[in-house]
């Protein structure tokens, strides 16, 4: 094949043409396209790894793995599924999917994706120490994945599931060749995926640029560069904003969020899907804890509404149930504020004189001691004797995988829309059951529901257990956590409450 | 110049009397706190959050040094936030100077063996970072007060051990004690009657820059997240909590800051002037 | 000579052993980093895969062994928490910190040295009284509370220097003054004392009273004795900044060795935060060592042995 080159006459006159207009136009529009070009993200933290298997926050790792990486399919910001290397899928029987590929995606190093590549990624997802990290495997019963043909593909579960493609989201598949013979360092740093934008440069804890890559197979996204940017105070990624120097700041807490508002800035305020609550550990040192009356003079205990209002800015709501809309029971709603009740309820108990409770947190959540303080001052109103502690992270989620809290604690779960996995936090003995409730009425509910194909009599069985569950008061229940970013003014994003960052869909104009 | 170096004396005994002045003043406050101060420390107000001091616009005198994050006043949190800070200066130096005295003691008294393996752990110590290996620690065990005072105290003892440790040995060639050695003076009894009165000026010299030390070594570990939290924030947490609030209530920060600095500046002041008056040769 | 240096070396080995075998010790006695490296919602059997994975579960002596035979080949472990080898980490640190380091170290003995000699020379002087009580308070006041309200007032409030960050000059301004204040103020009352010392030497005096001229009784005998302490300080002072300036760089964000090791701490990442240890501890024993050498430069009485 044979090529017809401009002459080397033809190429100057073509490039002294292309300077000629570039100097005819005006200095603002050249201004304008050069700020187009590149999109600056401000986060807390710096990136972790870059190994697409071991994805273990959701941002900033998780967005920088999300655009040099594709999983087979999208997570869309309200919980829909739609397609990225699958470009359609179906389920032909109880435990088995099926995946028709994307055609003519290729690597950014130029190796083809096809089944085996998918097949590949899975079984090194399976493979500690990535299997501890990435979820697939332990949370969809996967056992065997199928290769049909170049570019079919069959997933086959252990039980009916109703979470494949919930977790599909979030399996990236690299360049399998490469993942297979490249040490783990390497792979962590120096990332070859299909995604919209490939790695340019990572200084840790400073920056890391991404670039387009020109062999994506979607629309190209519309800025060149993207630059990943650690600025941990809140305060200066905010002046960063205001100054123009960061498009998008991520990380901010709603009592802070009105100084992102400025000529060029604003703050978008998303609503959130995590449910911060405070954990009532029926098993740990308060064998108050084990009346349920109790459980529910706490949540009358404390005003909810008042602490939103002075410590969140308003920009939230308490939760309705333990299961995020659009799949709550309506019929269901917030303890009101009432230190009577609370009270009462106490002396029905037999604990009107109050008994000594301790409430932890940790650096998990930022207000986590704030908000600990204020239930504190709540309780001790209705007579109860609080102790606020702080907790190391690494031993605080010991704790709660053991459910060995001392008293109640500050936590917040799920920041998902899927009924399934949101229920089945609670049930007997599960892995973040930290709490220790077990109703085995409710775990009967939540099991039958799991397996349910037909979506109205999995609906029903979902409202009767959120009801269970919801009296039964294993969490003094609060809100969800508000989610706040910065954005200048140019850019327009659909922000998600998971706080997954996707700069290839940010348009700037 | 003979008018001026009479003045010294003057000058030093000033600074001194300066430096105890302010830690008698703050001793007061940390002991009469529930007197005078205007409020509860602990006791939350939402609605009054972030009031600024008195003399900033939208001040008031209800709360002079203004209002915390969640509208706590600041006055009453300083105040009580002296208890913690001296008391875990003040343990400190006790633990501290109990381990180092001790040691000190031994390895001057005996010599040998016993004084090497002391001089490989002192520089193995002074090799440490300090406060990488204290929040080291406390991240791992957990904070509150006597986890810090032990680390703390982990951090000084080398000084002690170090000043008795030389003391010990200059006491050790007098003749008196090669007397008493001779007629058999238990050593226990010696080590008490000869030695120690001995050591005890250094001692203090050491405690005084050292109670200085910890309170803002105290600080610094609570700054980072790793210190005494309790209802009674110290001044090192109360200091942390308002550094997300850096750009809209400055004074969460600076309060607590300004104590932590007139407080040490004490400790030093008094340090410096008993240094001078216990081993003139120094700085005169 | 030679024989200090061995006594020097071996020393410092022993030194080195105990560090990292103490740090080894207190970060495998609670905390378990697979919580921390794990999802929250990871399943039991994949926490306890991980364990073995990472080598966990061997018994302790084992590990420690086994990671000190690693880094005598220069392999200081492998972060599992950022999949990366800790030397490479501390090594891409390093430029930062030593730019930090040495900047606020050339600040502090710019403003010390002459400093201190100008207030000893005027000894009871207003300049020496003001001098000597700044260099009080500001040995006296926590330096990360100064490194705030130094961005509290020229960063948030008159918005002329970046708050935190790396970049050009101006991001290293603050971090580096913070650090300069607090060592010039050690180094200004030790150059002040130690001059003063020196002055009043008998053979100072004797050089005086031999009419020698005072410039050259200052330059030649005064100074140089008097920076004989000052050496001493200034190199424990860069050894702990080159060990990284832990807080100070945290506050400002600076991309060091001394933030990599605070969040190594936080993250509970073992193997990190023992290589960065044993990293500062050898910096510190090597410049100690490098202190001791300067001294037979400087003053040819010292005897090394």
């Amino acid at each position: 094949m044979t090529l017809h080159t401009p002459s080397r006459l033809a190429r100057q006159l073509m490039l002294s043409s292309a300077i000629a207009l570039s100097l005819a136009a005006t200095v603002p529009v050249a201004a304008m396209a050069q700020d187009n070009e590149t999109i600056t993200i401000a986060s807390a933290n710096d990136i972790t790894s870059l190994d697409p298997h071991m994805l273990d926050s959701n941002h900033p790792t998780g967005s920088v793995i999300w655009s040099i990486f594709d999983s087979l399919v999208r997570r869309a910001p309200d919980g829909s599924t739609e397609p990225r290397l699958a470009t359609s899928w179906e389920r032909i029987d109880d435990v088995t999917w099926r995946f028709n590929l994307r055609e003519g995606v290729t690597f950014t190093n130029g190796e083809p994706f096809n089944a085996e590549a998918v097949k590949i990624n899975m079984e090194r997802m399976n493979t500690t120490p990535w299997a501890t990290v990435q979820q697939l495997h332990d949370q969809t019963g996967l056992i065997e994945v199928n290769v049909v043909d170049d570019y079919t593909i069959e997933l086959v579960t252990e039980a009916p599931t109703v979470n494949m493609l919930y977790w599909l989201a979030e399996a990236f598949i690299g360049a399998p060749q490469y993942l297979t013979d490249t040490a783990a360092d390497k792979v962590a740093s120096e990332p070859v995926g299909s995604g919209p934008y490939k790695l340019d440069s990572w200084n840790r804890d400073d920056r890391l640029t991404l670039v387009v890559n020109d062999t994506y197979w979607g629309d190209a996204p519309d800025a060149e560069t993207v630059v990943f940017r650690v600025v941990p105070e809140t305060s200066s990624r905010l002046n960063e904003l205001r100054a123009g120097t960061a498009d998008v700041i991520v990380d901010i807490t709603p009592d802070t969020a009105g100084q992102a508002d400025s000529d060029i800035s604003e703050a978008v305020y998303v609503e959130g899907l995590r449910k911060m609550h405070m954990g009532i550990n029926i098993e740990g040192e308060q064998p108050a804890l084990k009346d349920i009356k109790v459980r529910q003079a706490l949540n009358h205990a404390v005003d909810v509404d008042t602490i939103i209002t002075a410590l969140l800015d308003g920009k939230t709501v308490p939760i309705p149930s333990i299961v995020n809309p659009p799949n709550n029971n309506p019929d269901l709603a917030a303890f009101d504020y009432d230190p009577e009740k609370a009270k009462a309820l106490l002396a029905e108990a037999g604990y009107a004189d109050g008994f000594p409770l301790t409430i932890q947190y940790s650096t998990r959540f930022a207000g986590g001691k704030e908000v600990s303080e204020v239930v504190a001052s709540y309780l001790q109103q209705v007579g109860i004797e609080p102790t606020v502690e702080a907790v190391e992270l690494g031993q605080f989620r010991q704790m709660l995988s053991g459910s060995s809290t001392k008293g109640i604690y500050f936590m917040g779960w799920a920041a998902l829309i899927n009924p399934s996995v949101e229920l089945v936090i609670l049930t007997c003995g599960h892995v973040d059951n930290s709490s220790g409730y077990c109703n085995e009425e409710y775990d009967a509910l939540v099991h039958e529901a799991a397996q349910t194909l037909d979506d109205d009599a999995r609906l029903a069985l979902e409202f009767e257990a959120q009801q269970t569950v919801w009296n039964d008061a294993p969490w003094l229940y609060m809100w969800r956590l508000p989610v706040v970013f910065g954005k200048a003014n140019n850019i327009t994003y659909d922000f998600r409450a998971d706080n997954y960052v996707e700069p290839y869909l940010m348009t700037t104009e | 110049m003979s008018v001026l170096r009479r003045l010294i004396p003057g000058k030093r005994d000033m600074l001194g009397t300066i430096g105890a002045g302010i830690l008698l003043f703050v001793a007061l406050g940390a002991v009469l706190a529930p007197m005078i101060a205007p409020y509860d420390p602990t006791a939350i107000s939402l609605l009054d959050r972030m009031q600024p001091p008195m003399w900033l616009e939208g001040g008031s005198l209800a709360h002079p040094l203004g209002t915390d994050n969640l509208g706590r006043d600041m006055l009453s949190r300083v105040i009580y936030g002296s208890r913690i800070s001296l008391a875990v200066g003040v343990a400190a130096v006790i633990v501290g100077a109990a381990i180092g005295s001790t040691i000190g003691i031994v390895a001057g008294y005996f010599g040998g063996w016993v004084d090497s393996i002391l001089s490989v752990v002192i520089n193995a110590q002074l090799s440490f970072p300090f406060i990488l290996l204290a929040i080291f620690i406390l991240s791992t065990f957990g904070g509150g007060f006597w986890p810090v005072v032990l680390v703390l105290a982990l951090g000084a003892w080398v000084n002690y051990a170090r000043v008795v440790r030389g003391t010990v040995m200059s006491v050790r060639t007098q003749d008196y004690v090669h007397a008493a050695i001779s007629v058999g003076v238990p050593t226990l009894r010696l080590l008490r009657t000869t030695v120690l009165p001995n050591t005890l000026s250094p001692i203090i010299v050491v405690a005084s820059f050292s109670m200085a030390q910890a309170i803002l070594a105290e600080a610094a570990l609570s700054f980072l997240g790793v210190g005494v939290d309790g209802a009674n924030p110290s001044w090192g947490v109360m200091l942390n909590d308002g550094r997300a609030y850096l750009q809209t209530a400055w004074w969460l920060t600076a309060m607590p800051g300004l104590a932590i600095a007139i407080t040490v500046l004490g400790g030093n002041l008094c340090g410096d002037w008993l240094q001078d008056r216990f081993n003139p040769r120094i700085g005169n | 000579m030679f024989r200090f240096l061995i006594r020097r070396l071996a020393m410092a080995v022993i030194v080195l052993l105990i560090v990292s075998f103490t740090t080894f010790i207190v970060g495998h006695m609670t905390g378990d980093p697979v919580e921390l490296i794990a999802p929250e919602n990871a399943t039991r059997e994949a926490k306890e895969q991980l364990r073995e994975y990472l080598g966990l579960n061997r018994p302790l002596l084992v590990q420690y062994t086994s990671y000190i035979g690693n880094a005598l080949q220069g392999d200081l472990g492998f972060s599992f928490v950022q999949q990366a080898a800790v030397s490479d980490l501390i090594m891409e640190r390093l430029p930062a910190t030593l730019k930090l380091a040495f900047t606020g170290f050339i600040l502090s003995l710019v403003i010390a040295v002459p400093l201190g000699i100008f207030i000893a020379l005027n000894r009871n002087s207003v300049w020496d009284f003001l001098a000597t009580s700044v260099a009080m308070i500001g040995q006296s006041a926590p330096n990360f509370w100064i490194g705030l309200m130094l961005i509290a007032f020229f960063a948030v409030h008159l918005k002329i220097l970046p708050v935190s960050g790396y970049g050009g000059v101006s991001y290293i301004i603050l971090p580096a003054i913070t650090i300069a204040l607090q060592s010039a103020a050690r180094l200004t009352r030790l150059m002040r004392a130690s001059m003063l010392e020196v002055l009043n030497a008998d053979y100072v005096r004797t050089a005086r009273s031999k009419g020698l001229r005072q410039r050259t009784v200052l330059w030649v005998h005064s100074f140089r004795n008097a920076m004989i302490p000052i050496v001493t300080m200034a190199g424990l002072e860069l050894a702990e900044l080159i060990g990284g300036a832990f807080i100070t760089e945290t506050i400002f964000a600076w991309p060091g060795v001394g933030r990599l090791a605070v969040n190594a701490v936080y993250q509970r990442d073992f193997p990190l935060v023992q290589g960065v240890v044993l990293f500062a501890a050898t910096a510190f024993v090597v410049i100690n060592l490098l202190v001791d050498l300067l001294y037979v430069l400087i003053d040819p009485r010292v005897k090394l042995s």
